[in-house]
């Protein structure tokens, strides 16, 4: 009987407990009717004088960051964001790339889906329904007014709906970079500053010297990305995606066009070997070379991250290189005359849509993304280079991003510790690269519905690439084929993914429109 | 004799209860096997059971909740009549395992046999076998096929390629390419089969071989009528594990498949279109292992047949033997009745 009456008392005590410790779960807000108040207050911490927002629980809360950005820097500003927030707890989770979409879905099946998170590709994150509608959020913030423009005007996080789901976290602008001391030694003038497609075409062929008198020929051109992607953006001011996205359907013929042009420069013999080829080892005397370290290149087409983790290296130095930075030129004389779009590499992220507590989560968003006071905590981050990652490098080496707000004291501070070490000359090039990049488009699969399914189940299995680049095929001759299947995967994506079964915020004639494309494309 | 008790009589006996100790030892019983029942249907019954249902919805999971839209056989005619890629995946991937399976397993015999020799630095050479599966995981292994660590750089590729591709048809000809492009990597995974090998073969009685050379065997012979036939259960285990190690591996493009499929952002695919692609796997798996144990179960000891013919053989040469002499005694009988009645 007593060994009956202890089993009881504990197993009541059990249950009080759990009960107890069940209770207080404030009922969920639907982040699409939160607003901002925009009552704030500020507060000084380690230098910078932050703005704390006053609409944000003063409840003990716990809010889990998902990402795949560099880890020792979210740390940095987690630690900083919870100084500013104190009831706040932020849970920042680092996953590698590659298995970052697994683990999240895996967290999201087993009831653990993360407050915050990043993404890369949109349809995996619209396809599960991820990422919650933030549309009052970001029109009742000051800050999303003061971002680079075709965030707003082409609608960049918004996958052609009237609601917005995405924010932009990394920003990589697209730059063509310039070896000063190639064009030097080739007597050639550098190119103007506002310089077009054909002048920049015209420079990789006048720059490809084979008899050059050090007896290792000079190319015109070294590639990371291709040309191709370039083009597409640079052709018209009115595509708002890669494959001439304009916002409603796509169009290939640009894409053919720089498609067909690249080739022809790689048949042409205009074009670099790459690593790890014979071409690369008769070139530069080594299997792994690099033409970035061969002297002999005089433009790349390299990431934005290429001059701070490799080329501004002290091991870089001896091989005399002078790399400037040069915005990727518009095809049409008229648009190259002015700040005009250009491609980025753009990550995303956004409040998911079991988060509980969207406002909180909004700032803490924010803070890791385009907003200001996170900015000057990362700059003075980068600044203290005796904060390194995992391998001893500093922070600022380690796949830098780029500040998206347009923010001046950001910038001026971002300018000054980029260009830390760097003469006036040189100085005045970043500057004017940096305010020529703030009309970014991001490539297609971060911010188009449909468009990595269209590559992944078509595009990339038409392996056309290599294909035009051998002459085996034109690329023109895939265009009607390639955009109709483009059409056909974003209108199915879009009754997917925002259509009844979706999100559920598509209107009846949108409904039909999507429909009769699927149709038309199918 | 125990007496068969009718339907009435069994019905009318009184059920005996078990006693204490008996319910106790049951209980121990039990209590021992509990762990791994519950593991099973945990980790075997229930995944089986759920990956079946999701094979049969088309599944999406969001924050919010799992929403299941049950699709039938829809999954499974998608796979197989709509696209293209698992049926190709799936013939490239039986082809090379047929390939790749007598590969690896000859190969452990024969590195299993020399390490089982009186050889200095025995235990060295067994560990440097099987390191390869303690320290190359699915990622190292990526990295070194990446590096170009796994084919045998000796070998002219090349050369093997086009002419395996003159003389055979292009399906049956890029596995077995691929099988010399990768040659280290198939070999790597021998680790585990070697140690099969070795410890079945120190199983052998070493009077069989003294007998045998007593008898003038030669070493080949002693391979072929001890060595091979006494171990021959365990080069069906070790065909079934090759063939369950090929088929799960980092490096499979179906596995690789089923992983994209679970991910993608399609209406088509996701959780449930996967489910079917790993149900139609499995079964295919299944069907080559069948395959490998048709050819690999022996019915019956070969030798225990030789002995029962021997012996058939045997009373067939006594009977005959009984014959002829009856015959003959008849023979003799006649010949003598008939030479009586002459006289």
């Amino acid at each position: 009987m007593r060994k009956k009456l202890l089993a009881l008392m504990l197993t009541m005590s059990m249950a009080v407990g759990l009960v107890g410790c069940g209770g207080g779960k404030q009922e969920k807000q639907d982040p699409g009717k939160v607003k901002m108040t925009n009552e704030t207050e500020t507060v000084d911490i380690g230098g910078i004088t932050y703005t704390k927002s006053k609409d944000l629980t003063e409840d003990d809360i716990e809010l889990t960051y998902f990402h795949f950005d560099q880890d020792e820097t979210v740390t940095y500003l987690k630690d900083r964001f919870e100084e500013i927030y104190p009831n706040i707890h932020v849970n920042a989770v680092y996953e590698n790339v590659k298995t970052y979409n697994d683990t999240l879905l895996s967290l999201v099946n087993s009831g653990d889906t993360p407050d915050v998170i990043m993404f890369s590709d949109a349809d995996f994150a619209l396809s599960n329904s991820l990422l919650a509608d933030i549309t009052e959020l970001w029109k009742s913030d000051p800050e999303t007014k003061d971002i680079a423009t075709t965030i707003n005007d082409c609608n960049i996080g918004c996958f052609a709906t009237s609601k917005r789901f995405a924010v932009p976290v990394k920003f990589f602008p697209g730059v063509m970079y310039v070896d000063r001391n190639v064009l030097t030694k080739l007597n050639i003038d550098p190119p103007s500053r506002n310089w077009t497609w054909d002048q920049m075409i015209k420079l990789i062929k006048d720059c490809t010297v084979k008899d050059s008198s050090d007896g290792m020929p000079y190319y015109g051109c070294g590639y990371y990305n291709r040309l191709d992607s370039y083009y597409g953006i640079a052709a018209a001011q009115t595509v708002q995606g890669e494959f001439g996205f304009d916002g409603n359907k796509f169009d290939l013929t640009a894409w053919a066009i720089g498609e067909q042009e690249f080739a022809n420069l790689k048949q042409g013999g205009y074009i670099a070997p790459v690593t790890e080829t014979i071409e690369m080892e008769q070139w530069m005397g080594d299997f792994q070379g690099w033409c970035g370290a061969s002297s002999h290149v005089a433009l790349f087409t390299e990431a934005f991250w290429t001059y701070q983790n490799t080329w501004a290296t002290e091991n870089y130095k001896q091989y005399n290189l002078d790399i400037v930075p040069y915005v990727v030129p518009a095809v049409s004389e008229e648009d190259a005359k002015s700040t005009h779009h250009s491609i980025a590499t753009i990550d995303f992220g956004g409040l998911t849509t079991s988060c509980q507590y969207p406002r909180e989560a909004y700032e803490l968003l924010k803070f890791m993304s385009f907003g200001k006071d996170g900015w000057k905590t990362r700059i003075q981050l980068y600044n203290d280079e005796t904060q390194t990652n995992s391998s001893g490098l500093p922070l600022k080496q380690d796949v830098m991003p780029a500040p998206i707000t347009t923010d001046e004291e950001v910038w001026d501070q971002y300018t000054e510790m980029y260009c830390k070490g760097m003469d006036d000359e040189h100085v005045g090039y970043w500057k004017e690269f940096f305010a020529s990049c703030m009309q970014p488009i991001p490539y297609g699969w971060t911010s188009i519905a449909g468009y990595w399914n269209y590559c992944d189940e078509y595009f990339n299995k038409l392996d056309i690439h290599n294909k035009v680049d051998n002459g085996e095929e034109k690329a023109a001759d895939k265009v009607d084929e390639a955009t109709q299947k483009a059409n056909y995967y974003h209108a199915s994506a879009m009754l997917q993914y925002f259509g009844k079964e979706g999100y559920d915020i598509l209107s009846d004639e949108e409904i039909s429109k999507y429909e009769e494309m699927v149709k038309e494309n199918s | 004799m125990s007496k068969k008790l009718s339907k009435e009589e069994k019905k009318n006996r009184k059920k005996v209860k078990p006693g204490r100790l008996a319910k106790r030892e049951a209980m121990v019983g039990i209590a021992f096997i509990s762990p791994w029942i519950i593991g099973a249907l945990m980790f075997l019954v229930y995944p089986l059971a759920m990956s079946f249902w999701y094979s049969l919805n088309n599944i999406r999971i969001t924050p919010l909740g799992q929403f299941f839209n049950y699709v039938g056989i829809g999954n499974f005619t998608q796979i197989l009549m709509v696209d293209t890629e698992f049926p190709l995946e799936l013939a490239d991937y039986v082809i090379s395992t047929i390939v790749s399976v007598p590969v690896i397993v000859v190969f452990a015999l024969m590195i299993a046999i020399m390490l089982n020799q009186d050889i200095k630095g025995r235990g060295v050479f067994r560990l440097i076998f099987f390191l390869p599966v303690i320290i190359v995981s699915g990622p190292i292994l990526g990295m070194l096929n990446a590096e170009g660590a796994g084919s045998v750089t000796a070998i002219d590729i090349q050369a093997i390629t086009n002419a395996v591709e003159e003389t055979l048809p292009k399906s049956i000809a890029e596995p077995i390419s691929d099988l010399f492009e990768n040659m280290i990597t198939i070999l790597w995974y021998s680790g585990v089969q070697i140690l099969i090998f070795l410890s079945s073969l120190q199983k052998i009685d070493r009077s069989m071989y003294e007998a045998a050379k007593i008898d003038g065997g030669s070493g080949w012979e002693c391979f072929w009528k001890i060595t091979l036939p006494t171990i021959k259960p365990m080069i069906l285990l070790n065909c079934v594990y090759t063939i369950v190690y090929i088929s799960n591996n980092d490096q499979n493009a179906i596995i690789e498949l089923i992983k994209n499929s679970m991910f993608s952002g399609t209406k088509e695919k996701g959780y449930g279109y996967a489910s079917a692609i790993a149900w139609l796997y499995s079964f295919v798996v299944l069907l080559i292992v069948g395959l490998f144990a048709l050819a690999f179960i022996a019915k019956k000891d070969v030798y225990a047949k030789q002995v029962k013919k021997a012996k058939k053989a045997h009373k067939k040469e006594l009977r005959e033997i009984k014959r002829v002499g009856r015959r003959s005694a008849r023979h003799a009988k006649k010949r003598e009745r008939e030479q009586a009645k002459q006289h």
